[in-house]
């Protein structure tokens, strides 16, 4: 991989090694959904679901956002959201509230380093 | 619920009616099932070298090429959290079909919960494979289970050939002793100067009898085979009678027929004296007709002078038979006399008592196995 793009991914939280390895070395796949993650609505229901209080709906993000972020090494983002699913799993919404800005400015870090 | 419910009925079915779908080492598909694009293509990703890869999004679509491939696929990855049908529904619905015992199936799960993974084993799925994926992990554990699924169509397939071979060799094995059992005793017969036949017409009267008559209730088609099997060797014990008794013309002395008499005895003692015949299941019943099949109802028979019920069915049976297939042939010591004059000399008594009932039921079969006479008498 380019090395320029390597370090502005790893600078965004994502672990590069980790995820090719995953992908089997397979690079254009990898940067292929690592490319979609902008476009991808997961975040932005996530968002919308806890400004309005849906619980379920929140938690169902949260779970998606995980895996997402989970198989693409996005760790600083993995991190964060799966502390919110347990949160969100033991029913702790406000908890779960407070940990959106670090979400949001993990989940824009690595949105803007794909692109 | 309700619909999805009444839809997997219909399909419970189908996958339930065990279509032929061809075995062997062709079924290189995998079948991943998860609605997440991305996790579909890192398990393709990882497998698509080895294996045909197919791709489902959900539950239901998933089980719609299960019942397509059906033994085609080598395994099923499985995610748990789906629209439609989840992870668990769809393993219940393969289990019902009785399909987790052919087809490996996977959980491929980020759930962490110890509930959902005991349950996803108590299904019948082959290993829980937790996300994010390591693949060497995935393709490690995969492989092996697969690698054992084929190893033991295989080991099933010969197990089965063997036993259809060790099948093939005990009924050879039942012919081969039924047929030295009968050659036997025809070579004593032929000793005697009878027909070889008397001893088969014997085995088919007996087995004639019990099978189509109530007397041969509470034995099983499998004990009236022995029964007839037994009846073969009723007289093996003239192999000790000396020629110038067993072949005398005409009516033997009183000494004679003492000696004569001896042949049950004998017969018994003999069979008796064969380890191989000891541990044979007829033997209970071969020893018992040798020894008892000139005993009579009255008392007056011997070697024992058993009466009434005290001589077993079998026994009686077998003795009705030898006189009613000794009268109606020719022997050295007398002449063929007709069906219906035999049957009259037995009912006055003139070969001994027998039980009425006995000759209640054999009289009701008599023109059945007077046929089986047809073929010489013709």
């Amino acid at each position: 991989m380019d090395p320029m793009k390597q370090e502005r991914l790893q600078e965004a939280g994502v672990d590069v090694d980790e995820a090719l390895e995953r992908f089997m070395q397979n690079e254009a796949l990898l940067m292929r959904f690592l490319g979609r993650l902008p476009a991808d609505p997961t975040f932005g229901q996530l968002c919308a679901a806890m400004e309005a209080g849906d619980a379920q709906a929140a938690f169902t993000a949260a779970h998606t956002l995980k895996g997402l972020a989970g198989n693409l090494s996005l760790h600083r983002l993995h991190q964060a959201v799966s502390r919110q699913v347990e949160l969100l799993r033991s029913g702790d919404a406000a908890a779960a509230a407070e940990l959106m800005p670090e979400i949001r400015a993990a989940w824009q870090a690595a949105a803007d380093a794909v692109t | 619920m309700k619909p999805a419910h009444k839809a997997m009925g219909g399909l419970q079915v189908e996958l339930g009616d065990n279509r032929v779908l061809p075995l062997g080492e062709d079924r290189e598909q995998l079948l991943v099932v998860d609605d997440s694009e991305l996790n579909r293509a890192l398990l393709a990703n990882i497998f698509e070298g080895e294996y045909g890869i197919l791709e489902a999004g959900d539950g239901r679509e998933g089980l719609e090429i299960i019942r397509r491939e059906g033994e085609r696929l080598s395994a099923v990855l499985l995610d748990v959290v789906m629209p439609e049908l989840d992870g668990i529904q769809v393993l219940r619905r393969l289990r019902e079909a009785g399909l987790t015992q052919r087809l490996p199936v996977f959980l491929i799960t980020a759930e962490t919960s110890g509930a959902v993974i005991r349950e996803a084993y108590e299904l019948g799925v082959m290993d829980v494979i937790s996300k994010p994926v390591v693949p060497y992990v995935v393709q490690r554990r995969v492989n092996s289970v697969i690698e054992l699924f084929r190893a033991r169509r295989r080991l099933g397939a010969e197990v089965e050939r063997q036993r259809d071979e060790l099948l093939r060799q005990a009924r050879q094995l039942v012919e081969l002793s039924v047929g030295m059992v009968e050659a036997l005793s025809a070579a004593i017969e032929f000793r005697s100067d009878e027909s070889g036949q008397h001893v088969r017409r014997i085995h088919d009267i007996t087995v004639h009898v019990l099978r189509r008559t109530p007397l041969g209730a509470g034995l099983t088609e499998e004990e009236i085979g022995l029964i007839g099997m037994a009846a073969i060797t009723h007289d093996v014990g003239k192999i000790a009678i000396p020629d110038a008794i067993l072949n005398k013309p005409g009516r033997l002395t009183a000494e004679e027929f003492e000696i004569m008499k001896t042949h049950t005895v004998q017969g018994a003692r003999l069979l008796s004296q064969i380890p191989q015949m000891r541990e044979h299941a007829a033997y209970r019943y071969a020893h018992d007709i040798a020894l008892h099949h000139h005993e009579r109802w009255d008392g007056r028979g011997y070697p024992q002078g058993l009466r009434g019920e005290e001589i077993s069915i079998w026994s009686q049976v077998v003795a009705l038979a030898d006189v009613y297939d000794a009268l109606v042939s020719k022997r050295c010591y007398k002449a063929a006399v007709g069906f219906d004059e035999a049957l009259d000399m037995i009912r006055t008594g003139q070969c001994g008592t027998f039980n009425p009932r006995l000759l209640e039921h054999f009289w009701r079969v008599e023109p059945e196995i007077r046929r089986l006479y047809l073929p010489e008498r013709t």
